[in-house]
């Protein structure tokens, strides 16, 4: 019976890992399509978001039906709460990560300035999102704290962006379109530097109990 | 077990005293009953008889008698005398069987169960001489009421049956399972136990005994198998149905950077670009299937290859050299192509004006001149190709003798026009340096390093070349004082056609395959080439081993 219960959690922890590398690859893909203004990849970046919906779905049944069904106490339970929550994150990331390839699909390419700072936050994000699944991987709940504290480097660029955007407005009102589209993909991207952080979180709750510093199971 | 034997042994306490209680019980009340029967048969001759002789008088005196009733009946069934009961209120008595049965055939009997079941009563009935019926009759108690006499005593020895049986029970299981829980199962033959437990523990013996040859044998193929998978260069990884890793050897680990402990883990957790994950669920599904991957600056080969039973197999190949090399013989394709082409084009040129008699008279002298001179290089181009490429081919040549110094004499004797020409001092120094060596390709190094030199050192300049031994090493040195290499292009001059300032090949007329010759060349011979150079000069150092030995 352990057993069973042991091979159906080894198997919703290689859902999880794969719905995470999923993340990652979409939001790389996304990144390039933004640098490199790749209409194409923007199917492909809504292929991945639809695989990724689907694993959300498929874990959160197997999630379900090992809480009826196993009644899972301790540390099982924590593991299989934190991968529902931590679907969820997920999720909202590939969809994010689809809406920035669709803004993406209406602009030129970007200034090289704009470029570098896009650059910066992408790199900032997606070693987040992968230091984040790497966490869960290792079950390093220091790994998983260390994910949080990237965040505010994250925003600092966001800030940038948006200071340069404002800059460039006030300059040249006529650009007032690529401004704001590309204030909304630094901010979609800004937001899926924040879902990783609760993914860390989850990580961190799965490995040790505790949920932003307070011991809940 | 001990609840078994407790259950056997009660059973059978159990019957055996039932069976005994039935027997004794069946065996008794049937001797008591004819008994009985007898006894009253006797009382109703001597009723009868007493009857005959005084009549109602003999009653009344005999009166009421322990466990004997008389009853006298008149023919017509009236009852005219009872000894245990009022005669005159008793009902007709011509219809009981027994009674029945006397005043038909003279003697009668009968027997009725009371109305619970308790007493059994005998009736024996004689009809009289004078047409009457005397009757006795006696009861006695029925089986269930007799047990249920006893039903205290028998309670007791069935409660004492039960404990007697829970204790020989304990006891017997102790002592059947005490032995067998002290066997020393490491050892299964040195134990004294019980004769019965000796096939049992032979067989444990042997297949101990098959265990430790099996587990020896298992032992022997992994350490085999991690002897050759741990030299292996490639990565290799064997994956379960389930994508967890049966075993991953060393290179495989170092490439992927896991950790020692991840054997049985996911490999999803060593790695999970989506290049891996393609290659594994296609492997799962039972196709081999390939991809490409970038890890640390080197381009790997990964090829996942289904097993029958539903594992997968994973070999990581190093194709950064293989690559490479791919690319360096396109790009040289291409050059050789490029390269043959130019100097064809001129003589092509020239000979069509030379044939269409476009040149003016006292002309052609220089036309000619031209057509030999790209010939010639054509000529040196595919020379040096053809050298390459048996070089390539790792032919194989005849060596002699060879001292670098002479060899260094000679080119500079050679080249001494050509330096002059650029104002160039070309000097050499140093002592014999001598190898057993290819002669050809030896001097081919030191013509193309020293011709480079040449060509390439600042006008007015200073060329050397120095040569020596030591340590069984053959060195020879070329020192110019020209503009130098930069940094960038270092690492490159070496390969075929590769020019550091393209637009001045044709001014030097070289073919951009000398270094490249003089590379290979070296490698034949088994030696080895720095390079320095900064802004002041360029140094080529050649090492090459005395005793040469091709492989």
């Amino acid at each position: 019976m352990r057993q069973r219960f042991d091979g159906q959690l080894a198997a919703l922890n290689r859902e999880l890992i794969s719905m995470g590398a999923l993340c990652e690859e979409a939001i790389a893909v996304t990144a390039r399509s933004v640098l490199e203004a790749d209409r194409q990849l923007c199917g492909r970046v809504s292929a991945l978001e639809e695989e990724i919906d689907q694993k959300e779905r498929e874990i959160e049944r197997v999630c379900l039906r090992l809480l009826l069904q196993q009644q899972p106490v301790a540390g099982d339970l924590r593991q299989i709460s934190a991968a529902l929550k931590m679907i969820t994150d997920m999720e909202r990331i590939g969809d994010q990560a689809l809406d920035i390839a669709e803004t993406a699909g209406f602009m030129g390419s970007l200034d090289e300035a704009d470029a570098e700072l896009f650059r910066r936050l992408a790199r900032t994000v997606v070693a987040m999102v992968t230091d984040s699944v790497d966490a869960y991987v290792k079950r390093d709940s220091a790994a998983a704290r260390a994910v949080a504290k990237r965040d505010d480097e994250a925003d600092e660029v966001f800030q940038a962006i948006k200071l340069a955007m404002i800059d460039r407005l006030s300059q040249r009102p006529g650009d007032g379109e690529y401004a704001l589209d590309l204030l909304m993909i630094a901010k979609y991207l800004e937001r899926i530097g924040d879902h990783a952080t609760n993914i860390a979180e989850w990580v961190e709750f799965a490995a040790t109990g505790y949920y932003k510093g307070r011991e809940v199971l | 077990m001990t609840k078994r034997i407790f259950r056997s042994v009660l059973l059978t306490a159990l019957a055996v005293f039932l069976a005994c209680l039935a027997l004794v019980m069946g065996a008794l009340y049937s001797y008591f009953s004819a008994r009985q029967e007898k006894q009253l048969g006797t009382e109703l001759r001597l009723a009868a008889a007493g009857v005959e002789a005084e009549g109602a008088d003999y009653l009344a005196r005999v009166g009421r008698q322990d466990g004997l009733r008389l009853t006298w009946v008149d023919a017509d069934g009236t009852v005219l005398y009872d000894s245990n009961a009022d005669a005159a209120t008793m009902e007709n008595h011509a219809g009981r069987e027994e009674i029945a049965e006397a005043l038909e055939t003279g003697s009668g009997e009968g027997s009725r169960v009371s109305a619970t079941l308790s007493e059994k009563t005998v009736y024996l009935a004689q009809r009289l001489s004078d047409g009457t019926v005397i009757r006795a009759a006696a009861s006695h108690y029925t089986v269930p009421t007799l047990l249920f006499g006893i039903l205290q005593p028998l309670l007791i020895i069935i409660i004492l049956a039960l404990a007697l049986s829970a204790f020989l029970a304990s006891r017997l299981s102790k002592r059947i399972v005490g032995p067998l829980n002290s066997i020393d199962l490491d050892h299964p033959l040195e134990n004294d136990t019980y004769d019965e437990l000796s096939p049992l523990l032979t067989r444990v013996e042997r297949q101990q005994r098959q265990i430790r040859s099996q587990l020896e044998e298992l032992g022997r193929r992994r350490r085999e198998f991690e002897a050759v998978t741990g030299s292996m260069s490639e990565g290799l990884i064997l994956l379960d149905r389930d994508g967890g890793i049966l075993s991953i050897n060393p290179a495989a680990s170092k490439l992927f950077g896991a950790s020692g402990d991840c054997v049985g883990q996911d490999i999803l957790t060593v790695d999970r670009s989506p290049e891996l994950r393609a290659v594994i669920s296609r492997a799962h599904a039972g196709a081999r299937a390939e991809a490409a991957i970038e890890r640390m600056g080197l381009e790997y080969q990964l090829t996942a290859s289904p097993v029958s039973g539903g594992g997968a197999v994973l070999l990581i190949f190093d194709v950064t050299e293989r690559r490479r090399a791919e690319r360096i013989r396109r790009e040289f394709t291409a050059n050789v192509s490029h390269e043959l082409k130019t100097p064809l084009h001129s003589i092509m040129g020239a000979a069509e004006l030379l044939e269409t008699g476009l040149v003016k008279p006292g002309d052609e002298a220089q036309f000619y001149a031209r057509i030999r001179s790209e010939a010639s290089r054509l000529l040196a181009l595919i020379e040096d190709v053809i050298g390459l490429s048996r070089l390539d081919e790792g032919e194989d040549f005849p060596t002699e003798e060879t001292d670098l110094h002479e060899l260094a004499c000679e080119v500079a004797a050679q080249l001494g026009p050509e330096a002059q020409k650029r104002g160039i001092s070309l000097e050499v120094e140093g002592g014999p340096a001598k190898l057993t060596g290819v002669r050809r390709l030896l001097w081919e190094v030191v013509w193309n390093l020293a011709d480079n030199a040449v060509k390439y050192g600042s006008e007015g300049g200073h060329v050397l070349i120095t040569t020596d031994s030591a340590q069984g090493r053959a060195r020879l040195k070329v020192k110019d004082d020209g503009p130098g290499i930069p940094p960038e292009h270092q690492p490159r001059v070496f390969e075929r056609f590769y020019r550091v300032d393209k637009s001045h090949s044709r001014q030097t007329g070289g073919t951009g395959l000398g270094l490249s010759i003089v590379k290979h060349a070296v490698q034949y011979h088994g030696g080895g080439i720095s390079l320095y150079s900064d802004g002041g000069g360029t140094e080529i150092t050649v090492e090459l081993p005395q005793d040469f030995e091709r492989k």
